[in-house]
């Protein structure tokens, strides 16, 4: 055996009015297209007919487990309009619909203009922010000493060691000649920093290994989300080759 | 005017007040008139090192409550007659101290000695920030193991932003002191070289000062290390306090000084 379970909806309704019914769902009957209607009262072959004229799916005298059903009071009113006050509520809609849609398209272009100052101001905010990044470049001579901070915006050149204990937040790129033994953290599109074993050092939220640091001068850089550490070596002489 | 140096180590333990201490001597044994202080406000240890315990009245705290007139805290050593000691108070803590209070102390010492040797406390503290407020020159001492040293790192960057001197544009002169040296361990690469150390402080080197079992002994009976002529310990702060009255006195190689004759020729042998 083999059975198949399905969810339906239903719409239940009684018949007391051939007349109304009809027209009721004259007026209605593409919504009921995809759902089970169950009729109770007395039913005429006239309605059958008018139902399946209308291809609609439904049931008679059928007590269901009604455990959530939704009443719905049939408003006789639109059932028993008249072709007058159909076209009356048709305009009636159709107005209110183009006030509408008039009114958003109004609010709709206000808001875009809005929206393009505000664009156009953070842009500039951005240009300026950039700018300063760019040509925001701290030399520093002089060693960070342990419990000193550097909190810099720019990029930082640092001729002096970093001393454990201290640390480095910057925001631009980072280039430290010297060893570094306390805690970096930067967040620039590279850093050049030489071996420092000690050193704890996060870029762009990424812990490096400072154990890959080669001796001399490496370049930190980020590519697709992971870190790339290239040593800096002496060049070598590229004797050409016949 | 004399010269106001503070004794800082950041760490504690290291031998701030033993140096103090023969430093102090030492500068007095060279002719100079000395008055080394105690400001280790609650802690005060410096009396027992100098041997001069029993002869406290008045201490520094009498004194700028101006209880006492400086002359009567001033106690002079048994050891030499250019020597002068002032005490920190025991009873009370360091919240007493406060900045006009020590400029004041330290402005009357200067006018009257050649040298004035702060011996401050342990930490960044209250205590240590006064100590170093108004000095002329810092002696750092460390021992050579990264504690030590990353402590004094620290003190060293709070001395140089805190500093009356550094306020008013000039600079406070840094010497460093490296104490405890073992030098058969800085041979053998367990402690850190003297190079090393410099490399990370970045200030002059003023001496090395090797371990020394008689500096517990001479502490324990009030008589410095200095006093003490066979002793290695003692014969480097000589050194150091002779570098100190200007003299040009050459660095010896402590790290290699364990190595005797025998010894050297047994290295020869293995």
């Amino acid at each position: 055996m083999q059975g198949n379970q399905y969810s339906v909806k239903v719409f239940e309704v009684s018949i007391e009015d051939e007349e109304e019914f009809i027209s009721f769902f004259d007026f209605n009957h593409i919504l009921f297209t995809n759902r089970l209607i169950v009729l109770h009262g007395e039913i005429s072959d006239n309605i059958r007919e008018y139902l399946n004229s209308k291809s609609l799916c439904f049931l008679e005298n059928i007590d269901l487990p009604k455990k959530s059903a939704r009443n719905i009071v049939l408003e006789s009113g639109i059932t028993n309009t008249d072709k007058k006050t159909k076209e009356e509520i048709e305009k009636k809609v159709t107005e209110e619909f183009d006030n509408k849609l008039n009114e958003t398209k109004q609010d709709f272009e206000e808001q875009k203009a809005v929206l393009a100052q505000e664009n156009k101001m953070l842009e500039a905010k951005l240009l300026k922010l950039l700018e300063r990044l760019k040509n925001n470049l701290t030399v520093l001579d002089h060693m960070i000493r342990s419990g000193q901070e550097l909190n810099i915006d720019g990029d930082l050149l640092l001729l002096g060691r970093v001393n454990s204990g201290a640390t480095i937040n910057i925001e631009g790129s980072l280039i430290v000649t010297q060893v570094i033994e306390g805690a970096i953290r930067c967040n620039g599109n590279f850093m050049m920093i030489s071996s420092s074993p000690k050193a704890n050092i996060v870029f762009n939220n990424i812990e490096v290994n400072s154990e890959q640091l080669k001796d001399g001068l490496n370049r930190v850089e980020l590519k697709d989300g992971e870190i790339i550490i290239t040593p800096i070596l002496e060049k070598e002489i590229n004797w050409v080759q016949l | 005017m004399g010269t106001v140096i503070a004794v800082i180590s950041g760490k504690g333990g290291v031998g701030k007040t033993t140096a103090s201490a023969n430093i102090a001597l030492g500068v007095a044994q060279n002719g100079k008139k000395c008055a080394v202080v105690d400001f280790d406000i609650g802690q005060r240890n410096l009396d027992m090192i100098l041997g001069l315990e029993n002869r406290v009245v008045y201490d520094m705290v009498h004194v700028m409550d101006e209880d006492a007139t400086l002359n009567q805290a001033l106690i002079k050593s048994k050891a030499d007659e250019n020597l002068f000691f002032l005490a920190a108070s025991q009873t009370k803590d360091k919240s007493v101290l406060n900045e006009t209070k020590v400029k004041k102390l330290v402005d009357n010492l200067k006018e009257s000695f050649d040298f004035v040797i702060l011996d401050s406390p342990a930490g960044i503290e209250s205590g240590f920030e006064h100590t170093i407020k108004f000095a002329d020159v810092a002696i750092v001492v460390v021992n050579p193991e990264v504690s030590s040293i990353r402590d004094a790192d620290r003190a060293i960057g709070i001395l140089d932003s805190k500093s009356q001197r550094v306020k008013d544009g000039n600079f406070v002169d840094k010497l460093l002191i490296i104490n405890r040296i073992v030098p058969d361990m800085v041979q053998s690469g367990e402690m850190l070289k003297s190079e090393d150390i410099l490399e990370i402080l970045d200030i002059k080197l003023l001496g090395k000062v090797p371990e020394d079992k008689g500096v517990v002994d001479a502490s324990n009976q009030g008589k410095p290390v200095i006093l003490d002529k066979n002793s290695v310990a003692g014969n480097a702060y000589k050194r150091i306090s002779a570098r100190l009255c200007g003299e040009k006195v050459s660095m010896e190689d402590i790290e290699a000084l364990d190595r005797g004759f025998l010894k050297k020729i047994v290295g020869i042998f293995t």
